[in-house]
């Protein structure tokens, strides 16, 4: 693996979505800021403005860097460069993640010390974990699905998908009796039910990335 | 070290409602190879094979050395490539290319690049997205040119061009042609461009290689003659002849193969030589082309 190649296709798509990125922080910084002084109903409507700023930008680089490549006709430019495809893929996954996983990080701290801040909403500090995390998934799967089928209508259905599993997930976690006896509580828990729910979070996320790592290295015609 | 810059040997892919068959192909290191055929021929297949990017159902293909799509990383280090369907960053700067290109290929001449800027008239600090097209196939050459490649790979460069843009980047071509040891491959169905700086020349038509030869083998044994046939004289049957045109008593005979001793062997069959016509590239490769579809087709 050309470590260096691929690091300078990362810096490459960086400098490609830096106003994204910038847009995105700006996003965070003003959701988190009516989460905190917004209030009851601030809170609700900081916390949903947090979520569509997150799926924006997983958005934003993935159809940007990813299948923008193929539409602006610069593949043919990226790949007369010397890389093999999978050093490509390796970046497109390594470049997206990059991206979004800072900003991600820097929300869901955000987040969780506010709700460790705020002793009234402590029992909302493993749901929000398993959701953030749930977000990641979705944006995992955004950028496999881009990845393999290159194609704009399906990566679109994967962000739709995402979101709607986003819900659905948000639901059905709550009905979890291991997660939905501490949810309106006063005390910060963490409990089994939970450590399983991430486990297969990020197990999906693997799953994801190594599918899309497999197609790729199978493909036979990439412009 | 493999003289030839470029091997292809029975190379195949198939694709629903086109394929490319058993493609033999050699480059010499050194040498400038157009490759012609019409729209949908198979050129940018094959440059895309030869580039990695697509990978051959069977054969094997060799370039610069390395076997061809799994050591393409090591290849195309000392490969530039432009083809008519590549894009730079429109939101990025050619200086911004050129910044971004410096550190990847070891041989980059910065001075090399800030001269041909100014010989194609380019503004490093212009966004991409506000050139011309004749600018941006220059930007192109350009940073295929200042990595100093061993090999050019050039897939239909001055489609689209106005003449004066094309004549420039041809003109870059021919001085590029000083180094020995480098070898172009040109890709076009423009005769006229690959005439003037090819020394090679490959003929693709509908996925198959259909000859290859020297430029100046092609333009000597390709003539048409044109007879004039006695009362109830007959055609008379010389070697190599792909196609007979005119009428009647006039007959005119394309050959590939031909010799100054046709005119006396006509003369001996009682047909009269009116005229032995040089052909040029592209006469020669429609010619071609049309023998071997007739020969398909009968």
């Amino acid at each position: 693996m050309n470590y260096s190649m691929v690091k300078s296709l990362i810096f490459k798509d960086w400098y490609f979505q830096r106003q994204a990125i910038l847009l995105s922080l700006a996003g965070g910084a003003l959701s988190l800021g009516i989460v905190v002084f917004g209030g009851q109903a601030g809170f609700t409507i900081g916390l949903i403005l947090l979520v569509t700023v997150m799926v924006m930008l997983s958005a934003m680089t993935v159809l940007g860097n990813t299948l923008g490549e193929r539409e602006n006709q610069t593949l043919a430019f990226a790949m007369s460069l010397p890389i093999s495809y999978l050093e490509y893929t390796t970046s497109k996954i390594l470049g997206n993640l990059l991206i979004f996983v800072p900003f991600w990080l820097a929300l869901v701290a955000g987040s969780l010390a506010l709700i460790v801040a705020t002793p009234v909403i402590h029992g909302f500090f493993a749901f929000t974990i398993i959701m953030a995390v749930e977000i990641l998934v979705s944006t995992c799967l955004m950028i496999a699905v881009a990845l393999v089928t290159e194609s704009k209508g399906w990566a679109i259905s994967a962000m739709v998908t995402g979101n709607v599993a986003l819900n659905v997930v948000g639901y059905l976690v709550a009905q979890i009796p291991g997660i939905k006896d501490g949810m309106f509580g006063t005390a910060i828990y963490w409990n089994p039910t939970a450590t399983i729910l991430l486990a297969i979070e990020f197990a999906l996320i693997l799953l994801l990335l190594g599918i899309a790592f497999f197609i790729q290295s199978r493909k036979k015609d990439f412009i | 070290m493999s003289d030839f810059s470029v091997q292809f040997e029975g190379v195949s892919k198939r694709y629903t409602h086109f394929s490319l068959e058993n493609i033999h192909l050699e480059l010499p290191t050194g040498s400038i190879m157009g490759f012609i055929g019409a729209n949908g021929a198979g050129k940018s297949t094959t440059i895309r094979i030869l580039m990695g990017l697509v990978h051959q159902d069977t054969g094997t293909v060799r370039v610069l050395g390395h076997s061809m799509p799994g050591d393409q990383a090591a290849a195309k280090l000392d490969i530039g490539f432009v083809s008519e369907d590549m894009r730079l960053y429109g939101a990025a700067t050619l200086k911004w290319h050129m910044d971004f290109m410096r550190p990847i290929y070891p041989r980059w001449d910065q001075t090399y690049a800030e001269e041909l800027a100014r010989r194609f008239d380019l503004k490093p600090q212009q966004k991409i997205k506000g050139l011309s097209h004749g600018q941006r196939v220059k930007s192109a050459l350009l940073l295929a040119l200042a990595r100093r490649p061993r090999l050019l790979v050039l897939d239909e460069p001055t489609t689209g061009l106005d003449p004066v843009a094309r004549m420039e980047v041809l003109s870059e071509l021919m001085a590029v042609l000083a180094d020995e040891d480098r070898t172009i491959l040109f890709s076009s169905h423009n005769t006229l461009d690959v005439e003037q700086i090819s020394d090679q020349i490959t003929f693709i038509d509908r996925g198959r290689i259909i000859d290859s030869d020297d430029k100046e083998v092609f333009l000597d044994r390709w003539r048409r003659l044109r007879l004039v046939l006695p009362p109830d004289g007959v055609v008379p049957r010389l070697p190599g002849v792909v196609e007979v045109g005119g009428s009647g008593r006039l007959p005119v005979l394309t050959t590939n193969r031909f010799e100054p001793a046709m005119v006396s062997a006509c003369n001996d069959l009682g047909a009269t030589v009116q005229a032995v016509d040089t052909m040029t590239l592209e006469e020669i490769f429609v010619a071609n082309v049309h023998s071997r579809r007739e020969r398909l087709t009968a």
